[in-house]
C-alpha cells in the first residue's frame, strides 16, 4: 500500500491509529457505490466508519489498557454472536431506559456514570477507573484530532 | 607536689567495686571538706607516702569531726556537692582539676563511714551519674576489661532510646517482636558517637597513666553530654533516663541501663505519632511494609529495628493526630491515590482548574468524555458522507501531512485539490451553491449533495445512528470478507432505539447497490 511509503518509523499511538483508520476508510470507500448513496447507505457507512475508528484506536493501543481490551472483546463478541441477538439487546435497553428514574449524586454516582462511558469500566475499582479514564481521554482526543484532520483534508477545496 | 601526693595513693588503691559506695561517701565528704577547708586541710594530705591509707584515715577522721562542729548547713553541703558535680562535668576542660578532684577519691580508706554526710551524699550521688563512681575507682575500672564495654553499652542504650524514634520502621502489625539481639545492632550505629570515648581513652593514655584514669570519667561524662547534644529530641527522654538511673544505687550498669532504656522507649512511644508524611505512595516499587503504630503497642514493639523483610507492602506511616489502625491507613492510601489521579485528570481536561471537589471534577470529566465521544461520531458521520466523493483521493490521504501531527490543519494539499476538482468534474450535477456554503466547522456542509446534506444534518443532529434500520439489518447478508461490515451490522443492532425520519422500507437491499440517484 502506498501508505507504507509515507508512514513514519516511529510508532506512536497516533500514527498507528491513523494508519489503521485510513486503511479502514479505504476499505469502506471501496464498498461504496459509484452513485451517490442513499441516506441509509450513508448511515451504514457512518456506523462502519465509527466502528473502524474504535477498532483502530483500540488495536493501536493494544492490550495494554483495560479499556482497549474491553472494547476489542465487546466487538469480537458482537461479531461472534451475530446479528440475531441484536433485537433482544435492543429490547433490554428499552427496559433499562425506563427504569432510569433515580439518580445517584456525588462521587459514587458520577463514578457509575463514568463506568458506563469508559469501556470496561464496570469491572474496575475507582482508582483504576480513573487511570483508565485518563488514558481513554488521551486516546479519544488524539482520535478526534486525527479524524478532524482527515475530514478537513478531504473536505477542503 | 600535690599531684604527686595524690597520685601515689592511687597506686596503692585497690578497692572492690562493692566497697566503693561507702567509700564514696567518705570521699565526697573528704572532697567537700577539702573544698571548704583552707590550706590547713590540704596539709593533712601532705603526709608522707608510706602508709597513706592509715594517714588518710586519721586525717579524714580528724577532718570529719571538724565539719560536725562546724556550722555547715545541710544545704551548704548539698550545694558544695553540686558544685563538685558541676566541676566534674567540666573535668575535660582542665586536667589539673581532674587530678585535684579525682585523686582524693583514689586514696580513700575503705572503712570510713561518715554518717554526717551520708544522706547528703546519697541523694546527690545519683545526680553525679556514672562519672563519679567511676572516678572513685578509676584505676580499677580502667583495669577492668568489662568496664569499657559496660560504659559503652550504657551509652549505647541511652542513645539508642534517642534513636529509637527515627528508626522505627518496617514493623508490621503482627510482627512486632522484641529482638534484643538488634539492640546491639542499634548500638553499633551509635558507635561513631561512642567511639569518642575509646579515642579519648587512647588520648588519655598518651599523656600519662594518671590522666588516663582521669580521662575515663571524662569520657563518660562527655559521652553523655555528646549524646544529649546530638539528640535534642531525646532530651526529655535523656532526663527521664537519668532520673531513672538516679533512683538506683549503682547496680551493675547493664540492668539500670536496660530499665532506663525501656522507660525511655515507653516515653518515646507515648509521643509516638510522627509528623513524617507518607512517602511511599508513589514508590510502589520499593519493597516496604504497612506499619501500624498504636500507643498501646509499647516499648516491646518499637524497641527493635528489624531489617525490613522483602515484602510487597506499601509502607505508610501514621500522621500526627490521625487514626492508626490498618483500615484507616489503607483507606488513606487509597484516597491519596484517587486524589493523585484526579489531579492528573484535572490537567488533562480543559477548564477544570477552577473546579474543586471530586464530585464536580467527575462531572466535568464525564462531560468531557461524552463530548469527545460525540465528536468522534460527528467526524465519522462526516467522513462517511464525505467518502461519497472521495473515491480516488484516498491515496492522497496517505500523505505525510496526516501522519505528521505537528502540521496545522489549513495546509492545502495539491493532490487533494486536483482530486477535488476531479470530483467536481465527475459530478456535474453537483450544486455549486453547496460549495459556497461550505464551512469546515460544520459537519453537515461538506461537498455533498443537498439531500445528503440534509441527511447528514438530520443524522448528526440526532447524534445517533438510525435505529429504524435495526429491523432490516438482519436481512442483510453478512460479508465475511470484511469484518468491519459485519461489525457495522452488529453496530446497527446495538444502537438504542430512536425514532428516525428515514423510512427503513425504502432501503431494502441497500447492499444490492440500488441505482438511486439522489439528485438536487
Amino acid at each position: 500500500m502506498n501508505s507504507k511509503r509515507f508512514s513514519p518509523t516511529s510508532s506512536t499511538i497516533k500514527s498507528r491509529f491513523t494508519r489503521r483508520f485510513l486503511r479502514a476508510l479505504l476499505k469502506i470507500n471501496r464498498q461504496r457505490t459509484r452513485t451517490p448513496s442513499s441516506p441509509m447507505e450513508i448511515c451504514q457507512r457512518y456506523l462502519k466508519v465509527k466502528l473502524a475508528a474504535d477498532v483502530s484506536m483500540a488495536s493501536a493501543v493494544g492490550s495494554r489498557r483495560a479499556w482497549s481490551r474491553a472494547m476489542l472483546a465487546k466487538i469480537r463478541h458482537g461479531v461472534r454472536t451475530g446479528s440475531m441477538c441484536s433485537l433482544t439487546m435492543m429490547r433490554k435497553r428499552k427496559i433499562y431506559h425506563r427504569k432510569k428514574s433515580t439518580k445517584e449524586v456525588g462521587i459514587v454516582g458520577n463514578a457509575k456514570v463514568l463506568r458506563k462511558l469508559v469501556p470496561g469500566g464496570e469491572a474496575m475499582d475507582t482508582c483504576s477507573l480513573l487511570d483508565e479514564t485518563f488514558h481513554y481521554i488521551k486516546c479519544l482526543s488524539t482520535q478526534v484530532k486525527v479524524m478532524t484532520r482527515i475530514a478537513d483534508q478531504i473536505c477542503s477545496t | 607536689m600535690e599531684n604527686e601526693f595524690f597520685l601515689n595513693p592511687a597506686l596503692h588503691f585497690e578497692p572492690s567495686s562493692a566497697s566503693i559506695m561507702p567509700t564514696w561517701h567518705s570521699l565526697s565528704a573528704a572532697m567537700e571538706i577539702q573544698i571548704q577547708g583552707t590550706e590547713q586541710s590540704q596539709d593533712c594530705f601532705f603526709s608522707p607516702n608510706t602508709d597513706q591509707s592509715v594517714h588518710f584515715d586519721s586525717a579524714l577522721s580528724s577532718m570529719v569531726s571538724s565539719p560536725a562542729a562546724s556550722t555547715n548547713n545541710v544545704s551548704n553541703d548539698s550545694f558544695v556537692i553540686r558544685e563538685l558535680i558541676g566541676k566534674l562535668g567540666n573535668i575535660g576542660n582542665n586536667s589539673a582539676n581532674n587530678s585535684c578532684y579525682s585523686t582524693p577519691q583514689n586514696s580513700p580508706p575503705k572503712q570510713l563511714n561518715l554518717p554526717m554526710t551520708d544522706h547528703l551524699v546519697k541523694e546527690n550521688l545519683p545526680s553525679l551519674g556514672k562519672s563519679m563512681p567511676l572516678n572513685s575507682s578509676v584505676a580499677e575500672f580502667s583495669a577492668d576489661p568489662g568496664f569499657a564495654e559496660r560504659a559503652a553499652r550504657f551509652s549505647r542504650f541511652g542513645s539508642r532510646s534517642f534513636n529509637g524514634r527515627p528508626v522505627q520502621l518496617g514493623l508490621n502489625n503482627t510482627e512486632f517482636q522484641k529482638k534484643p539481639n538488634l539492640l546491639m545492632g542499634n548500638g553499633n550505629q551509635n558507635l561513631p558517637r561512642v567511639s569518642s570515648s575509646p579515642s579519648l581513652k587512647e588520648n588519655g593514655s598518651q599523656t600519662g597513666a594518671q590522666e588516663n584514669k582521669n580521662s575515663s570519667p571524662l569520657q563518660d561524662s562527655q559521652e553523655e553530654s555528646t549524646i544529649s547534644e546530638q539528640n535534642p529530641n531525646g532530651d526529655s527522654n535523656y532526663r527521664k533516663r537519668k532520673a531513672a538511673s538516679r533512683g538506683k544505687k549503682e547496680p551493675p550498669s547493664s540492668s539500670p541501663s536496660a530499665n532506663a532504656t525501656k522507660v525511655g522507649e515507653a516515653n518515646d512511644n507515648s509521643k509516638a505519632k510522627r509528623s513524617k508524611p507518607n512517602e511511599d505512595n508513589g514508590n510502589g516499587n520499593d519493597p516496604v511494609k504497612a506499619e501500624d503504630e498504636t500507643q498501646k503497642s509499647s516499648a516491646d514493639k518499637t524497641s527493635t529495628k528489624p531489617p525490613e523483610p522483602p515484602k510487597d507492602y506499601i509502607h505508610v506511616r501514621a500522621r500526627r493526630g490521625q487514626a492508626t489502625d490498618s483500615h484507616s491507613l489503607a483507606e488513606r492510601v487509597r484516597r491519596e491515590k484517587i486524589s493523585e489521579r484526579m489531579k492528573l485528570l484535572q490537567d488533562l481536561v480543559p477548564g477544570c482548574n477552577k473546579v474543586t471537589g471530586k464530585a464536580l471534577m467527575l462531572d466535568e470529566i464525564i462531560n468531557y468524555v461524552q463530548s469527545l465521544q460525540r465528536q468522534v461520531e460527528f467526524l465519522s458521520m462526516k467522513l462517511a458522507s464525505v467518502n461519497t466523493r472521495m473515491d480516488a483521493s484516498m491515496d492522497s490521504l496517505f500523505s505525510k501531512d496526516i501522519f505528521q501531527s505537528n502540521n496545522n490543519l489549513p495546509h492545502p494539499i495539491f493532490p487533494l485539490d486536483s482530486s477535488a476538482s476531479a470530483f467536481y468534474g465527475q459530478q456535474p450535477q453537483q450544486n455549486p451553491a453547496l460549495h459556497s456554503n461550505l464551512s469546515n466547522g460544520t459537519v453537515t456542509q461538506c461537498s455533498v449533495d443537498p439531500i445528503d446534506t440534509a441527511l447528514c444534518q438530520s443524522l448528526s443532529m440526532q447524534l445517533l445512528p438510525l435505529n429504524g434500520f435495526s429491523g432490516s439489518v438482519a436481512q442483510y447478508p453478512n460479508f465475511g470478507e470484511d469484518d468491519l461490515q459485519t461489525i457495522v451490522q452488529m453496530g446497527l443492532g446495538q444502537n438504542p432505539s430512536r425514532e428516525t425520519p428515514l423510512q427503513p422500507q425504502s432501503f431494502h437491499g441497500s447492499n444490492q447497490v440500488p441505482h438511486m440517484k439522489v439528485e438536487q
